[in-house]
């Protein structure tokens, strides 16, 4: 039960630790921020008062130095200058550390932790102070000198009644009281009021409440912060004296002053509902679980359309209805928005600006943008290859970027968007641009194209992203050995994503990956195109048409609908998969928006939607690009799901290139004819 | 052991040592529960005492509560260390270290209606 606490702690302190790093960021942009100040101050707090309650010593008296510095700063003493602030972000790597290597994950070096220490000392004109041994740290030697009340003291009136476990699981109250103090003066009466007998005492069990008094100059958030990790187990009510002592007749109180009321378990377990942790893997489990159930459904579905049990059909169409609600509840609980992930990047690009000696200033828009938690996991590496490459690249240098009249804090932009069934991030910078001649003759020099090569424009920057490219005159330590652009197309593939490079000359570049929202189940369209089935993302695609031998002779042959006046090319899945099999009097044209504009796809038979479990494709079928996966249908069989911005973009390409086009389709329908006996 | 019963005449001495928190708790009830059985003063000794954590203060609190149920004294024999004195009161148990005072806190008279 303690570990489990232990843990828990561990999670929130890396969460407050990106707080921390976050605030930091901003006040290196604002200085004087108040409020930055305030939230730098508190999360440092925060992780040190709560390391010492669950017997993290170390970190909380690593910590407890840095505040102190935060302190200074808060009190108007010391200056949050750059200097400090990164100072303190090392300091906050050196706690990262220690927390790593409390979870067993690597060493965190303490001559670094007391270089960081004795180098803040300095700076906060403090005596130099060693890092502290090893050794058992209490709260008190942990806390820094009480705050006295200033002016703005305010009076409050604490209610705190632990949960009858809180001992238990690791938690002395009595710690708490004390870091309490610490905002200010405190006044604390026990309450034993609901205590037994000796001899019917559970000697692990709280039976103490208390009631304090606190004179503080600290905001509420301070007050409550102190509870953080413990107010989901313990009753809870903060409330300013004023309010506390009128009784029936309500005093005006400030905004921001209600009364801060945690009930413990008993009192509300709505409250406490609110949002709970749960570990990544236990989620994959349900959603594979899930996947699972879409499967069989989709098997029951078919045996029971088969017979003639009315009944039947009712019930598993309720249970199809209910499978899909499960299908969409539990992927979105594997959803998070982006924004985290953006937030990260905004310390790299502070690192990278410091060591390239550039000054680049980071936006983001669309955070709230979610997606998957697989997904999410993974977009980290490509976004600092990224962001790395950009800055060293694609930013200039401020002299370089004054003489060309642009402003000397360049600019980088992330942003992601939901489009369909995908998101699209992208990574944007007002740079140099690329040279697509530069590239071109690096790629011939590279032996990646013949010289006498025809490419578009987009084809040459996709050049960026092969193995070895790279157009940087010297290789630097950041990005310049040509390693990070194919290691983030491989990644980006392996999500089954893809990347587009568009530049502008001296005006900037922009990369953007194109994302699925999931990697695990879709919904689809599954279609027949001779005997092979096929699924089509329904997110792609918009409406169904017949094609009949009228509308054919009309097009004159050529592979153009029309629809409602609007003319749209297609392509007849038989003839580009090489799919054999009788021409049907009528086929149906699915329409789709695709990357390349509106095209039809043709199909022999529309059969219906499908909640489409993607699996993997094995590696003989893994170059076939324009296969996004494969789901297993209700009779056992497999379907190809099929990429259709890929197809698309194929189909394009391969009307200069005849051979190619067979070849691709020989390999789908070589996938396809494998599916058939599984 | 953090701690050792002494038994004499018309007096129980329990000595604590080091940091008593919920590792010991248990032995300590048993210990407190033996000593008020025998009907005699109870006396704990806090001098040796590093630290105290809530589960200590709690029993100890039942025991004087106990001791006094039972016509008995319940008293620290030898001064308690000041870090120890400022715990106690700092935690609100302020009454434990003046059992004898006139006029109860609320908790005692609270946990006495028990």
């Amino acid at each position: 039960m303690i570990d489990q606490y232990k843990q828990a702690f561990q999670e929130e302190a890396r969460d407050i630790v990106l707080e921390l790093e976050s605030a930091l960021l901003e006040l290196n942009e604002n200085s004087t921020d108040k409020e930055l100040i305030g939230r730098a101050f508190r999360a440092l707090h925060t992780i040190k008062g709560s390391g010492a309650m669950f017997g993290f010593d170390e970190i909380s008296a690593f910590t407890h130095h840095v505040e102190n510095a935060f302190d200074r700063v808060r009190n108007g003493k010391l200056q949050a200058t750059a200097d400090l602030i990164s100072l303190t972000l090392a300091a906050v790597d050196q706690i990262k550390a220690m927390l790593d290597e409390a979870a067993g994950q690597g060493h965190a070096d303490p001559s670094k932790g007391e270089q960081i220490l004795a180098k803040l000392a300095t700076l906060a004109g403090e005596p130099v102070t060693a890092q502290p041994k090893k050794t058992t740290t209490t709260a008190d030697e942990a806390m820094p000198a009480p705050a006295k009340p200033g002016g703005d003291a305010r009076s409050w009136q604490i209610h705190f009644g632990p949960g009858a476990d809180l001992i238990r699981n690791g938690t002395n109250p009595l710690l708490l009281l004390r870091e309490l103090r610490q905002l200010g003066t405190l006044k604390t009466k026990a309450i034993a009021a609901g205590m037994p007998p000796l001899a019917e005492l559970d000697p692990e069990r709280c039976y103490i409440a208390w009631e304090m008094t606190l004179i503080t100059a600290a905001p509420v958030e301070a007050i409550r912060d102190v509870f953080l990790f413990v107010e989901d187990y313990c009753e809870l009510k903060i409330e300013p004296v004023a309010a506390a002592s009128s009784g029936a007749h309500a005093v005006e109180t400030a905004p921001g002053e209600a009364s801060e009321r945690r009930p413990g378990r008993k009192a509300s377990d709505s409250a406490q509902a609110a949002s709970i942790r749960v570990a990544a893997a236990k989620l994959d489990q349900l959603v594979d679980l899930v996947g699972q159930l879409v499967t069989v459904q989709a098997r029951l579905g078919e045996l029971a359309a088969r017979g003639e049990d009315r009944d039947m059909q009712a019930v598993v169409e309720e249970v199809d209805a209910l499978t899909s609600e499960l299908r969409e509840t539990s992927m979105s609980m594997r959803t998070l928005p982006v924004r985290s992930t953006f937030e990260r990047m905004k310390r790299l690009v502070y690192d990278l600006g410091r060591s390239l000696h550039k000054e680049v200033e980071l936006t983001f828009e669309g955070g709230e943008t979610e997606l998957d938690k697989t997904v999410i996991d993974q977009l980290n590496d490509p976004l600092m290859h990224l962001i790395r490459n950009c800055m060293d690249h694609g930013v200039e240098s401020a002299d370089v970027r004054r003489a060309a009249g642009k402003p000397e804090v360049a600019n980088v932009h992330l942003s992601a968007r939901h489009a369909g069934a995908q998101v699209l991030i992208s990574v944007a910078d007002d740079g140099k641009g690329i040279d697509p001649e530069a590239v071109r003759a690096k790629a011939i020099e590279k032996g990646l194209i013949a010289s006498d090569a025809r490419l578009s424009e987009a084809e040459v920057y996709s050049l960026i992203l092969a193995p070895g490219f790279s157009t940087a005159r010297e290789v630097t330590d950041v990005s310049g050995r040509g390693v990070g652009m194919d290691v983030v197309k491989r990644n980006v593939e392996a999500l089954r994503g893809s990347i587009e490079i568009a530049s502008q000359p001296g005006r900037g570049s922009t990369v953007t990956l194109r994302l699925p929202l999931t990697l695990a189940i879709i919904d689809g369209l599954l279609v027949r195109v001779g005997d092979a089935r096929f699924v089509m993302p329904l997110a792609n695609t918009t409406e169904c048409v017949e094609l009949t031998q009228k509308d054919i002779e009309a097009a004159n042959g050529k592979h153009l609908a029309n629809i409602r006046g609007e003319i749209v090319p297609y392509i007849r899945l038989s003839e580009y998969l090489r799919v054999h099999g009788e021409r049907p009097e009528r086929e149906q044209v699915m329409i789709a928006e695709t990357e390349h504009g509106r095209y039809g796809f043709v199909v022999d038979q529309v059969l219906g939607d499908h909640q489409t479990v993607i699996k993997n494709l094995g590696r003989l079928y893994r170059s076939v690009q324009i296969i996004s996966g494969a789901t297993i249908l209700g009779d056992g069989n497999i379907a190809l799901i099929l990429d259709l911005n890929r197809l698309t973009q194929e189909a394009i390409r391969n009307l200069a290139m005849e051979p190619e086009l067979h070849a691709q389709g020989a390999r789908v329908c070589a996938a396809a004819t494998a599916s058939q006996g599984f | 052991m953090p701690f050792t019963c002494e038994e004499r005449e018309h007096q129980c001495v329990i000595r604590l040592q080091g940091e008593i928190d919920v590792t010991c708790s248990a032995e300590l009830k048993r210990c407190l529960v033996e000593a008020i059985s025998q009907e005699k003063d109870l006396a704990v000794d806090l001098s040796g005492v590093a630290d105290l954590d809530v589960t200590a203060l709690q029993l100890l609190w039942a025991a004087m509560q106990a001791a006094e149920k039972v016509g008995r004294a319940f008293s620290f024999p030898n001064d308690p260390p000041e870090n120890i004195k400022t715990s106690i009161c700092d935690s609100g148990f302020e009454p434990l270290l003046s059992p004898h005072a006139p006029g109860r806190p609320e908790a005692a008279s609270e946990a006495a209606d028990d």
